[in-house]
């Protein structure tokens, strides 16, 4: 059953002067951004700008320095660890490093999602559920493989397939095309895009291929100096002067 | 400066301590991961055995022909079985199938963990809504606990096999007469401490291969660490038990 919910004109993500440093370095100042359900925001930001710790921190990974991220409504940092794990249930997690389950198939890699104790479904259940997944990146020959004998591009869709396995309502893509061809680079984009219709879903797509942030985005955020530097759609920022946002779209 | 290794070391005994109370405190909390524990058994259990019986035949043949020269001169030559059997049960035996099990476990178990942190599949697994050391850290140490006591068991058996074929080197004794020898001397008051200390010894080998394994740092070349220390660690730490446990059994009188 697909639960009433009640964020349709609010923030489902809320991200209020957000800080976060490691030791001197610090990463993230002052961050803002919010995320209305059905929302694709796209982050852009050079190597390091701290892309991937702004995600780890929404899902409650990392732990923020000062400032508020609001998921649901709730307040991550003060979440107790059972409704954390509710919350993460309802929270895609897409890792740039993939982060496949080495010593399992392709199959158990994605009934791991699932093993949730409260999620009870059938054994037929959870076999059309990975089919479905695997069918949507186009791997379904895949199932009974490794981790290690799948290519660079297969496991990333792998990856993307066992991120949305659970119909998540957030879903966090940390580069979900790079190190792909771009023709499979489009085929993920439309997938992505066909993920946030059919599930009204909001997203927060980290990427540097422009061809995936013109077609997934609502909105663009480009994350400089730890700060949300500028924020508009592709075509107002694809058209801005700034010498800082330009840089990303030549 | 002077006094950093020695901070470094007291750092890490207390770290590591931290960590056997964690498992202590989320090792008995529902849900439990049953097949998990299976297949760790299977994974720990299995591929030890041949290298556990082969090196348990081979102390058994050593031990009782080095001894053999030695216990002819005082002409004590029949109390052979007798004697190499207890050795081999009490002390021998379970410290040397432990330091291959510190070897082989603690470094299987430091790698396989370090590598899934350091490539984010520990992350991942949170984000799953799994309770990752429950999955990975509390399985592992469970199936070290049982399965190395019952390493060691096995090897004492096959140990004893090899010093019946030691005896019959030198001299002609038919199985029956060797059993006898050795059940007169060797009691159940000899095995039942070295069971329990094999119990500690599987314990500490979890524990600390987990424990450098989930700690991993700084990638690829943390995870040769954290295998390296965790058999550098757990083989001092099965030492250290043994001495332990000597001076219980001393202070208790039953070894
Ligand atoms: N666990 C950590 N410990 C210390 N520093 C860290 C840690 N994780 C990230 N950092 C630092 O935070 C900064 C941002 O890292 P992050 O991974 O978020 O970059 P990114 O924007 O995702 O870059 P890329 O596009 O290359 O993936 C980097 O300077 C990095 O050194
Ligand atoms: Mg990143």
């Amino acid at each position: 059953m697909e639960e009433v919910t009640t964020y349709s004109t609010d923030n489902i993500i809320e991200i209020i002067g957000l800080k976060k440093s490691f030791g001197k370095n610090c990463v993230l100042n002052n961050f803002n951004l919010n995320v209305k359900q059905g929302e694709n925001v796209v982050v852009i930001g050079k190597s390091g700008a701290g892309k991937s710790v702004l995600i780890k921190c929404i899902v409650g990974l990392m732990v923020q320095d000062s400032g508020s991220i609001k998921v649901f409504g709730d307040e991550v940092s003060k979440l107790s660890h059972d409704d954390l794990d509710v919350m993460r249930a309802k929270v895609g997690f897409l890792f740039q490093s993939n982060a496949l389950y080495d010593s399992m198939t392709v199959r158990e890699n994605l009934e791991f999602p699932l093993r949730r104790h409260w999620i009870k479904s059938t054994k037929e259940n959870i076999g059309d559920l990975v089919m479905e997944a695997l069918t949507n990146v186009g791997l379904a020959e895949t199932i009974n493989m490794k981790p290690a004998e799948l290519s660079g591009g297969m496991k990333k869709r792998i990856a993307l397939a066992r991120t949305l396995i659970l119909k998540p309502k957030i879903i966090l893509y940390d580069e979900p095309t790079s190190g792909l061809d771009p023709v499979t680079g489009k085929e993920i984009s439309k997938l992505i895009l066909e993920v946030q219709k059919k599930y009204n879903a909001a997203s927060i797509i980290i990427s540097h291929d422009l061809n995936c942030a013109k077609i997934t985005s609502n909105k663009i955020v480009i994350l400089v100096d730890g700060t949300c530097y500028a924020m508009g759609t592709y075509q107002e920022l694809s058209a801005s002067s700034d010498k800082k946002v330009n840089q990303f779209f030549d | 400066m002077k006094y950093a290794a020695l901070k470094f070391f007291l750092l890490e005994t207390g770290n590591i301590f931290r960590f056997a109370i964690r498992f202590f405190k989320e090792g008995f909390k529902p849900r439990y991961e049953f097949a998990e524990f299976l297949k760790q058994c299977y994974n720990i259990g299995n591929t030890s055995l041949p290298i556990v019986t082969t090196t348990g035949l081979i102390m058994g043949l050593v031990i009782t022909i080095q001894s053999h020269p030695a216990m002819e001169a005082f002409g004590t030559e029949s109390w052979l079985p007798s004697i190499v059997s207890v050795s081999l049960v009490r002390e021998i035996v379970p410290v040397i199938t432990a330091l291959i099990c510190a070897g082989k476990i603690g470094s299987s178990i430091g790698a396989e963990l370090g590598s899934m942190k350091v490539t984010e599949q520990i992350d991942s697994m949170e984000v799953s809504g799994t309770n990752p050391f429950k999955y990975l850290v509390v399985t592992r140490v469970l199936a070290a606990t049982l399965m190395v006591p019952l390493l060691i068991v096995l090897s004492d058996t096959i140990s004893l096999y090899g010093a019946f074929i030691g005896v019959n080197i030198n001299q002609i004794i038919s199985f029956h007469l060797f059993a006898n020898q050795v059940f007169q001397k060797l009691s159940f008051g000899d095995v039942l401490p070295s069971v329990i200390k094999a119990l500690f010894f599987g314990f500490a080998i979890g524990i600390i291969g987990c424990y450098k394994g989930y700690n991993t740092q700084n990638g690829t070349e943390g995870v040769g660490k954290a295998a390296n220390s965790a058999v550098v660690i757990s083989t001092f730490v099965v030492f250290f038990i043994d001495l332990i446990a000597a001076q219980i059994a001393d202070i208790l009188h039953i070894l």
